[in-house]
């Protein structure tokens, strides 16, 4: 009725898709009711003959803490090469890849990011409907079985455990998948390697992985990515505590935009309205202030720009830090990148397995770095700009261009990609910046990079209430806007400096990734709310 | 020839008395000076430039026609001069003495400094008023831990009073731990101070797991200088003028010490070792030190590559190479 319509209405060329459109569906909906039927045909047929392994597999009922079966010992696959000739053992696991050939069955049992062959074969202990029954469990389907590990004489190539296979006598199913999935996890993590022309180039699309975060974060490289990062953050608190940082958090629903009211989110606050924290900077300050000394905080950051590129998010996860000193702001500098250093390290050393990993997907350059940090002075950067033919100005604001070719040429120089930008000019840094005191065309602000990409801006701030005014002033700032931020400098302040840095940007950084929504679990950015 | 009437015809011209006189260096006289020279001036010039102007226009008056007359020019300039080149050259005498006691001020403010004298050859200058430092070369040397390039604490000690080496070092990602030797060496390195008066090269050390100890000198021209004797020539090119051996008669002769070394560096077993240490032994023979009467980068180079040859022992050196040895080290001080 509508398509007749349709027809009459929009001309010939509507009609023609719609009925290519109709023909497919009903293509669609005949082999569906063709496969139904196979397998209903399959089952009958299986189910006459006697199933002499009747109890020993099947859909489980739902867990919903029946029994504790605490006789059942679970063993993790990758601690399954200890348990070679030392009798059963149960393994929980999703079921990467299953198919059943006459009287054998391959499963390939996959944990995190383990990956076992387990062997169904006909015989005394396995019925012929058990095999037809692992064979048609869906991918992604989480199962129990209770197997023998046996050690094989050839190497499995296509699983990470490659010496043994388990052998199994029971198995169940807890949790069963559709049996259409919207991406599939070979797919997804197979390596892009443009130059194999003999290899599959199925890939998934970086929007198709978003939607489906849930099976796209299942994939190895994914499972080694967010370990890491996991590790970044770690690794910071560690090596912070030790050095007597205490952890604060500071709050994330303020009454006024800290650093220029573009960027924010606003949030309607009961009769008002409040704003999403841009950055921590405000309460870091105000706690050196109420003597922490040495505070750092992991915190959300939020920051309302319309930027649709590779290295910005929305809402990213800030990790900062603020300290105070006693005669020169080096002291605060060196800590961090003294800090920075040993996350390296500690990363290096820690989870190389992880970075193999990711490696296996994804093309990772190794990340090197010098120790002590390399500091390099604003006007030596600018210098080898210059030197390399580019044309920059003594106080010019350094063009993302401009940042990575001095990257690129730090690298040639001293092959490293971590380094420090010390004393950039006054003109280009917020108002609360302390400026150099030798040179007034120079600040006691400083940049760190990391191949070639800024990922911390920090500074010596101004800590006298009077200069903060004055310099306030200077730069057109409504005094009065940000009254509460300078009466806290009003009773006592020590001299403090310090930085904050993007913890997605880092880890993308540190494996060269090219976009930040691959380390970022469920990213949020100008045109995605969910998942 | 013909006479010319006068261009300009004399007539009176009233001078205002607010004025004050200029000397009359023309010779287009004007009568009227005459006339005001009854006025009471007491300025000798003016006056005498007044009779000079009287006398002129008396004779201008009678050669009307004719108004330049060089040989009364002639008279004026002379009389002029007279006149006036007592003051000039009493005022002379003043300036030049002003220019002699500020060059005297500014030798004391340099003997205070101790300001080097060649400060002709180099761009370094002091941070006066604004004025940058710049060092002479920044270099960068990647090294092995288990290759330590030696030659650089020789050349910091070498140098000592004529240029300094600052170097700072650095461990690569690629290199887990450097060793108690590496950080014996860096101790070593940190202990000689930085003058800052003298001239500046800049060196970064980074210990690295390279294969050799490389050199790179600009990130835009990426060709890296391979071999620590090398980088020794390098340097000995950029440095003060005493290790610049390339005009010196002794240029082929440094040049062939410097290659043995290299060579030495390479070598593996003990007896081509003891070979090179013979090779090295006929060119030193009865000089000083290999490059002649004085040291040079020859002699760095050899010194440097024997420390890092610990299986060539004394017993290997000649009598004529450990007494050189002895030497050097006063100047080298490892």
């Amino acid at each position: 009725m509508v398509e007749e319509k349709e027809n009459v209405a929009n001309g010939e060329q509507v009609s023609k898709k719609g009925a290519k459109k109709l023909a497919k569906a009903a293509k669609k909906a005949e082999q569906k009711a063709e496969n139904a039927s196979a397998v209903a045909a399959n089952n009958a047929g299986g189910d006459s003959a006697e199933d002499h392994a009747a109890g020993k597999y099947g859909l489980s009922e739902m867990i919903q803490s029946k029994d504790k079966r605490i006789e059942r010992n679970f063993v993790p696959v990758s601690e399954l090469s200890g348990q070679v000739g030392k009798g059963l053992v149960w393994v929980r696991g999703r079921v990467h890849t299953s198919r059943a050939k006459g009287k054998q069955c391959f499963l390939i049992l996959r944990q995190q990011s383990s990956t076992v062959q387990c062997i169904l074969a006909v015989g005394d202990v396995i019925s012929k409907q058990m095999v037809k029954f692992a064979g048609n469990i869906p991918k992604e389907s989480i199962i129990d079985i209770q197997a023998k590990p046996v050690a094989v004489s050839g190497k499995i190539e296509s699983c990470t455990e490659q010496s043994l296979e388990l052998s199994v006598e029971q198995i169940f199913v807890i949790s069963q998948a559709k049996a259409q999935l919207p991406l599939q996890i070979e797919d997804a993590s197979r390596p892009e390697n443009a130059d194999d022309a003999e290899g599959l180039n199925i890939r998934v699309n970086q929007d198709t992985r978003l939607d489906n975060r849930v099976l796209d974060l299942r994939t190895p490289a994914n499972q080694a990515i967010f370990r890491l990062e996991a590790g970044v953050c770690r690794l910071f608190r560690d090596i912070l505590t030790e050095q007597g940082f205490t952890e604060i958090h500071t709050p994330k629903i303020i009454s006024a935009a800290s650093e220029g009211g573009a960027n924010v989110f606003t949030v309607s606050y009961f009769k008002d309205s409040a704003y999403l924290a841009q950055s921590p900077q405000l309460y870091k300050q105000m706690a050196i202030a109420a003597d922490f000394d040495k505070v750092y905080t992991v915190g959300a950051v939020f920051r309302a720009e319309d930027s649709n590129t590779h290295r910005h998010l929305t809402e990213f996860v800030g990790l900062d830090l603020e300290m105070a000193f006693k005669y020169h702001y080096h002291e605060v500098l060196h800590t961090i990148g003294n800090t920075f250093t040993a996350i390296f390290k500690g990363l290096r050393d820690k989870y190389a397995k992880e970075i193999e990993s990711v490696g296996q997907q994804f093309k990772v350059d190794a990340f090197k770095f010098l120790e002590p940090p390399l500091i390099l002075q604003f006007a030596d950067g600018v210098a080898m700009l210059r030197e390399a033919g580019v044309e920059t100005g003594d106080e010019e604001d350094l063009s993302t261009p401009n940042e990575k070719l001095l990257g690129r040429l730090v690298k040639a120089k001293y092959d490293t990609d971590f380094y420090i930008l010390d004393k950039f000019p006054l003109a280009i840094r917020p108002f609360y910046t302390m400026p150099d005191p030798n040179n007034p065309v120079y600040s006691n602000s400083y940049d760190m990079f990391m191949r070639g990409e800024e990922i911390l801006s920090g500074a010596q701030r101004i800590h006298d209430a009077e200069y903060l005014m004055e310099r306030a002033k200077h730069h057109g700032i409504d005094t009065s806007k940000i009254a509460a931020y300078i009466e806290s400098f009003r009773y006592g302040c020590p001299p403090h400096a310090g930085g904050g840095i993007g913890m997605e940007r880092v880890v993308m950084l540190y494996l060269g990734l090219d976009n930040i929504r691959k380390t970022s679990m469920f990213p949020r950015d100008p045109k995605r709310l969910t998942p | 020839m013909y006479e010319l009437k006068t261009l300009l015809p004399q007539f009176d011209i009233k001078l205002p008395t607010c004025m004050y006189h200029l000397k009359n260096v023309s010779l287009a006289a004007d009568p009227l000076a005459s006339g005001s020279s009854t006025s009471a001036t007491t300025s000798a010039s003016t006056s005498s430039c007044k009779l000079e102007a009287n006398w002129i226009s008396k004779t201008g008056r009678n050669a009307a026609t004719c108004a330049l007359d060089l040989d009364s020019l002639g008279r004026q300039i002379q009389r002029l001069l007279k006149d006036d080149t007592a003051s000039v050259a009493a005022r002379q005498e003043k300036v030049l003495k002003q220019l002699e006691e500020l060059k005297a001020q500014l030798g004391q403010i340099r003997a205070g400094l101790g300001v080097c004298g060649k400060t002709f050859q180099h761009t370094t200058a002091f941070q006066n008023g604004g004025l940058k430092e710049v060092p002479l070369q920044d270099v960068v040397i990647n090294g092995h831990p288990n290759f330590i390039p030696y030659a650089l604490l020789a050349l910091k000690n070498a140098w000592r009073d004529l240029y300094t080496i600052d170097v700072k070092t650095f461990t690569h990602s690629t290199m887990a731990d450097i060793g108690p030797a590496a950080r014996e060496f860096e101790a070593n390195l940190a202990k000689i101070p930085v003058n800052p008066a003298l001239p500046k090269i800049s060196v970064t050390l980074i210990w690295k797991n390279c294969e050799h100890t490389e050199m790179i000198s600009s990130p835009t021209m990426y060709v890296p200088i391979y071999g620590e004797v090398n980088i020794i020539r390098y340097l000995g090119r950029v440095g003060p003028a005493e290790y610049r051996y390339e005009g010196s008669p002794l240029c082929n002769e440094i040049d062939l010490v410097l290659d043995i070394c290299y060579q030495l560096l390479r070598c593996n077993t003990h007896k081509t070792q003891v070979a090179m240490v013979r090779l090295l032994d006929k060119r030193l023979q009865k000089q000083q030190y290999f490059g002649g009467s004085q040291m040079s980068v020859a002699d760095i180079g050899v010194y440097s590559s024997l420390i890092r040859m610990p299986a060539i022992t004394d017993k290997d050196l000649t009598p004529a190479l450990l007494a050189w040895r002895k030497r050097a080290k006063l100047v080298v001080q490892i």
